[in-house]
């Protein structure tokens, strides 16, 4: 019933994401890529995309200058949907720049503590998740004076409440603070699309699951020899994902692949990801990850009448950046063997 | 000309309901007939831009709830039929109940075409053994409209032994 109403406030721009998602780079166009000898070929490829407009006034091309313009067209994008969107898809496309909020905040910290440049730093920033306050935070020393003067006002707020205790700002405890962040605003995130029902609630409720069950994954096969305490761990584990509650469990008191793999075995989809026997697998495990990612991504597209597809569309468009700065840096540094290693999207 | 008059059993506002239950007959069965026609026609659009070769074959639900609208239709002809100014409330009320019958069995059965068209042709174009499946299911769910419409056919034929006085 949800196609009764949505196109009234809607319905222009899913048509717009729908024209940027045919823009996006298809299989005979990575190949054509990666016959390019030289990055000046490559522009040539691109000028017959999208991205053509882009790049044409550019006299000397790097892979940082290439993947700097493409992810600021890929915002302006973003900017011009979010600019043109009413509540709650306007909701919804502000909680898809918390990550990047999160990235941006953990990135200043980090930075601060071994003594950049605040500007340096500020440049670094991704784009979509830059707020007012943000070079308040290069005066930081301990998270509740973070809070207090800076993060209180941004939408960040509610997801430092697990991490204010935090004692000092090291290596460590600087990553647990990012996936403590990273956890709640996950979950809240995938209440606000549950309460939406229909297509929306349905399609965000797998992608979202996936996300959280490849964190926990990521988690806990990085945690293997370090100083992390398996409590510690457990902590970090998002409880929306299709792990949980038994799964993540499990994974808390893994030691070693084998483990984690034996959890994963009960579902099908989750399985394929350790699974080495394949003739000719050389893909890493974060290789799969982007694979089965895209997979869902793209199916969303198959929908109408949801939020999901501007999710999935950033989510496409970052994944063809990856792909674009991955043959371009092959081609630049002379290494052409492992060349075919990007995901192909459509 | 023999004048009109009215009876007990033959009132004058008989006919209303005969033409409710025609009405209703045609006016759910196409709520049913286009939720189902709208529903599956976006997942075949959706579909049919990546695989072009299963549009035909996802045609299917498509045609299944328009079967649907045919059902009311017929059922709204049949009714319309039995139309007479001096009809008996009985008739009429026979009228009504095989619209609605037909009408509302008709909407549910579109409303479960609808979505299982979708969702079938999505995912028969992941995986094509799924299309039996997805073709049974819809049998199933079109029958219930068969149902209203024998239930009403039924009905339809008692309103004709009918008598005024």
């Amino acid at each position: 019933m949800e196609a009764l109403f949505y196109n009234a406030d809607d319905g222009y721009l899913e048509a717009i994401v729908r024209g940027y998602r045919g823009s996006i780079l298809n299989n005979t166009a990575y190949i054509n890529l990666t016959q390019c000898e030289t990055l000046d070929d490559v522009k040539l490829q691109l000028g017959a995309s999208d991205y053509g407009s882009i790049l044409q006034n550019e006299p000397h091309m790097s892979t940082s200058m290439l993947a700097q313009k493409c992810t600021d067209k890929m915002v302006q994008e973003f900017e011009y949907i979010r600019a043109h969107a009413v509540a709650p898809l306007q909701q919804f496309l502000d909680y898809m720049t918390y990550a990047y909020m999160i990235d941006n905040v953990i990135l200043l910290i980090t930075g601060t503590l071994h003594e950049r440049d605040t500007h340096v730093l500020l440049d670094r920033c991704h784009p979509l998740g830059v707020f007012d306050s943000m070079p308040a935070l290069c005066v930081a020393t301990n998270v509740a004076e973070l809070y207090n003067s800076v993060l209180v006002e941004t939408p960040l707020a509610p997801y430092f409440m697990d991490c204010l205790s935090a004692e000092d700002l090291d290596e460590m405890n600087i990553e647990i603070i990012r996936n403590t962040l990273y956890k709640a605003y996950l979950e809240d995130f995938y209440h606000f699309t549950q309460s939406f029902g229909g297509p929306t609630a349905e399609i965000m409720a797998e992608l979202l699951q996936f996300e959280a069950d490849r964190r926990s994954l990521n988690i806990t096969i990085n945690s293997f020899g370090t100083e992390l305490s398996k409590d510690d761990r457990a902590k970090l584990f998002p409880n929306i994902g299709r792990l949980y509650p038994e799964g993540n469990l499990k994974l808390a008191k893994s030691d070693d692949i084998e483990q984690v793999k034996a959890t994963c075995d009960v579902f099908l989809e989750y399985r394929q990801f350790f699974d080495n026997t394949a003739a000719g697998s050389s893909k890493t495990l974060e290789d799969r990850f982007f694979d089965y990612e895209v997979h869902l991504n793209k199916k969303s597209f198959q929908q109408q009448f949801h939020y999901a597809l501007f999710y999935s569309f950033l989510k496409l468009k970052e994944q063809e950046i990856r792909n674009i700065v991955w043959i371009a840096e092959c081609i630049s540094q002379g290494q052409k063997e492992r060349i075919n290693n990007y995901i192909p999207i459509f | 000309m023999s004048a009109l008059v009215a009876t007990e059993f033959c009132p004058v506002y008989s006919p209303f309901f005969g033409v409710m239950g025609a009405t209703s007959a045609i006016v759910f069965c196409c709520f049913g007939a286009a939720y189902g026609t709208a529903k599956s026609g976006v997942g075949l659009t959706s579909m049919g831009v990546l695989r072009p070769d299963l549009i035909m074959k996802g045609v299917v639900p498509i045609i299944m709830a328009g079967i649907i609208g045919i059902y009311g239709l017929v059922v709204s002809v049949l009714i319309g039929n039995g139309f007479r100014q001096d009809m008996s409330l009985y008739a009429g009320f026979i009228q009504l109940g095989a619209g609605l019958s037909v009408g509302l069995a008709g909407m549910a059965a579109g409303f479960a075409v609808g979505i299982v068209g979708d969702a079938g042709v999505r995912a028969s174009a992941q995986q094509p053994r799924l299309f039996t499946g997805m073709i049974l299911v819809l049998i199933f769910a079109e029958v219930l409209a068969l149902y209203g419409l024998i239930v009403a056919l039924i009905l339809n034929t008692k309103a004709a032994d009918a008598k005024c006085a």
